[in-house]
């Protein structure tokens, strides 16, 4: 699914975010990254998303080499990813459902399906009775969980998430990531970006560490 | 969205096999992917969808949609309107085609009768567009109408005015109107042939300059609308930053974050070219009573023509075409900064 060889990231101010990382991920896999501020989390998730491009070796994504990727190919290949954010990014003018849909609305699906599969991605995270109301009338955790709806309404073969629980209290971070092993059970692919060890090491998936963009460990969570 | 119960986690999510979901994307794309008729379809709606967004979003800041839309108008009403003038004072030139007439003073002993014959004769001639007899005794009573020296003239022995043939060209172009002259001037019974083209020199020297000015003027103000254009929408895109940020990273391609803002560059101009039209129709009748009224001390009925439907749709045209221009610009600079580094 996913496979660095020797990716390397520079920035033009000459700081490393990432260097000559090498590791692979199978399809259906759940791992998470680890690491303290600036260790490379945040530059590795941009990577895969195609926000920035590699400044060597060769980072793949469902066999697409996104070091060399155009940009008019950017937004397809984006469409085979889910993305959620520590901080939600969601439209605060539009209703939950129509946060939700928009992936959909740019898949260019119709009416029907699009509120079908809006339904049905609520229902996965247990915000059906939500749908009418608007982000800003939800606690955090609701949005985080509107953030999850969004990310896996096209189902997505692979799901990234950046620090998706730093805001939330550990009743609610645990509660979230039940949500994405559901996810995963379904058989996308979860890469989640957290320095929440403690989570992270209940959790028992495998755990990328990272530091000041080095990759200086790889394997299962508390263990 | 009637209110239920929301189940837990686990009740929620059916069992891997029974989810209808199939778990890879290859296999999502045979099942789901839209077939041509739903693609158009969505198509269409999208853009239905970006032009009720674009209204909306202008509908909700009326005021500032208005003033926008004026500032665009007066950019675009300066130069339309120069250049409406200008066609007005190149019609009057028209009109006044009759003051290059080529005035052909005749023998004093030429009758009436031969001044007709010439008259007729001139009338025939390649580059004539009329030609007038007025004979010396008309002559006579015109010149005392207009001098003022009714009792003075009628003191004079004999009427010492010639008679005289008036001749409109077709054509007010100095070497062609010189050559005409010059060809009259030998006809039989002519004494002399007079023509005066300085005012008509002048005239042509004044609308052209008159042309390289709104030109001028145009391109200016052109720019000056793309300017205006290009930073509300600059505006617009800074207020929905966080929208296009979102829309990129689900895979919305830049056609797709353009689309609402073109729509609305383009609703904008279409404003602006309504109210341009409206205050162009509106000055030039404002300013027709007064050109009337001068006109007719000179004897003219000259009028100020409005604004021609078709000149009235190009503005229309120009303003929605320059909107969208603007717009592009606009987004095509934040799509820029939005691209990987």
């Amino acid at each position: 699914m996913i496979r660095f060889e020797q990716v390397g990231k520079r920035y033009p101010n000459g700081h490393v975010g990432l260097h000559e990382l090498s590791f692979r991920v199978r399809r259906g896999e759940f791992l998470f990254v680890t690491g303290h501020s600036g260790a490379g989390k945040s530059t590795l998730l941009r990577l895969l998303l195609a926000m920035e491009r590699p400044t060597s070796g060769k980072l793949l994504l469902a066999g697409q080499d996104l070091s060399t990727i155009s940009n008019a190919q950017i937004p397809f290949l984006r469409r085979q990813i889910g993305v959620v954010f520590q901080n939600h990014q969601l439209l605060f003018d539009r209703t939950v459902f129509n946060n939700v849909a928009l992936p959909l609305q740019i898949l260019g699906l119709s009416k029907p399906e699009i509120a079908k599969r809006v339904d049905s991605a609520l229902e996965r995270v247990a915000l059906s009775d939500k749908a009418d109301l608007y982000p800003g009338d939800l606690s955090t955790g609701q949005q985080q969980r509107v953030g999850i709806a969004r990310a896996i309404v096209h189902r997505p073969a692979l799901l990234l998430a950046d620090e998706p629980t730093g805001n939330l209290d550990p009743r609610l971070a645990a509660e979230i990531m039940g949500v994405f092993e559901d996810i995963n059970r379904l058989g996308t692919s979860v890469l989640i970006a957290s320095h929440d060890l403690a989570l992270i090491a209940r959790m028992r998936h495998r755990m990328l560490t990272l530091q000041r963009g080095r990759l200086i460990g790889d394997g299962e969570a508390g263990v | 969205m009637s209110a239920t119960r929301s189940p837990k986690v686990s009740e929620r999510v059916a069992p891997k096999a029974a989810d209808p979901q199939p778990p890879k994307k290859k296999k999502h794309d045979e099942d789901d992917g839209p077939d041509f008729a739903t693609l158009l379809h969505a198509w269409i709606e999208s853009h239905r969808a970006s032009w009720i967004d674009s209204l909306r979003r202008l509908g909700k800041q009326p005021i500032g949609s208005f003033f926008t839309c004026m500032v665009m108008a007066v950019a675009l009403s300066l130069p339309m309107g120069l250049s409406l003038l200008l066609n007005n004072v190149e019609r009057l030139g028209g009109s006044w085609q009759r003051a290059a007439q080529i005035s052909l003073y005749l023998e004093l002993e030429a009758s009436p009768a031969q001044g007709e014959a010439l008259r007729d004769q001139i009338k025939g001639m390649p580059g004539v567009a009329d030609a007038e007899y007025v004979g010396r005794e008309q002559a006579l009573e015109e010149f005392q109408q207009q001098s003022g020296l009714g009792e003075a003239l009628r003191e004079l022995p004999e009427n010492p005015l010639p008679g005289v043939v008036l001749v409109t060209p077709n054509e007010v172009d100095k070497p062609t109107l010189e050559a005409l002259r010059q060809k009259l001037s030998e006809l039989p019974k002519v004494q002399q042939a007079q023509l005066d083209l300085v005012w008509v020199e002048r005239l042509a020297a004044i609308l052209k300059l008159g042309d390289r000015f709104v030109f001028g003027l145009t391109v200016l103000l052109v720019s000056a609308l793309l300017l205006v254009i290009g930073n509300t929408i600059r505006l617009h895109i800074e207020n929905r930053r966080t929208e296009i940020e979102v829309i990129k990273l689900v895979g919305g391609t830049d056609s797709y974050v353009r689309r609402p803002f073109l729509y609305m560059g383009a609703l904008y101009g279409f404003g602006a070219g309504l109210l341009s039209w409206g205050v162009l129709a509106f000055g030039l009748n404002w300013l027709n009573d007064a050109v009337v009224g001068l006109a007719g001390l000179y004897g003219s009925d000259f009028a100020l023509a409005g604004v021609p439907v078709a000149d009235g749709l190009s503005l229309l045209l120009g303003a929605v075409l320059l909107g969208y221009i603007g717009a592009w610009i606009a987004v095509a600079r934040h799509l820029r900064e939005l691209a990987p580094k």
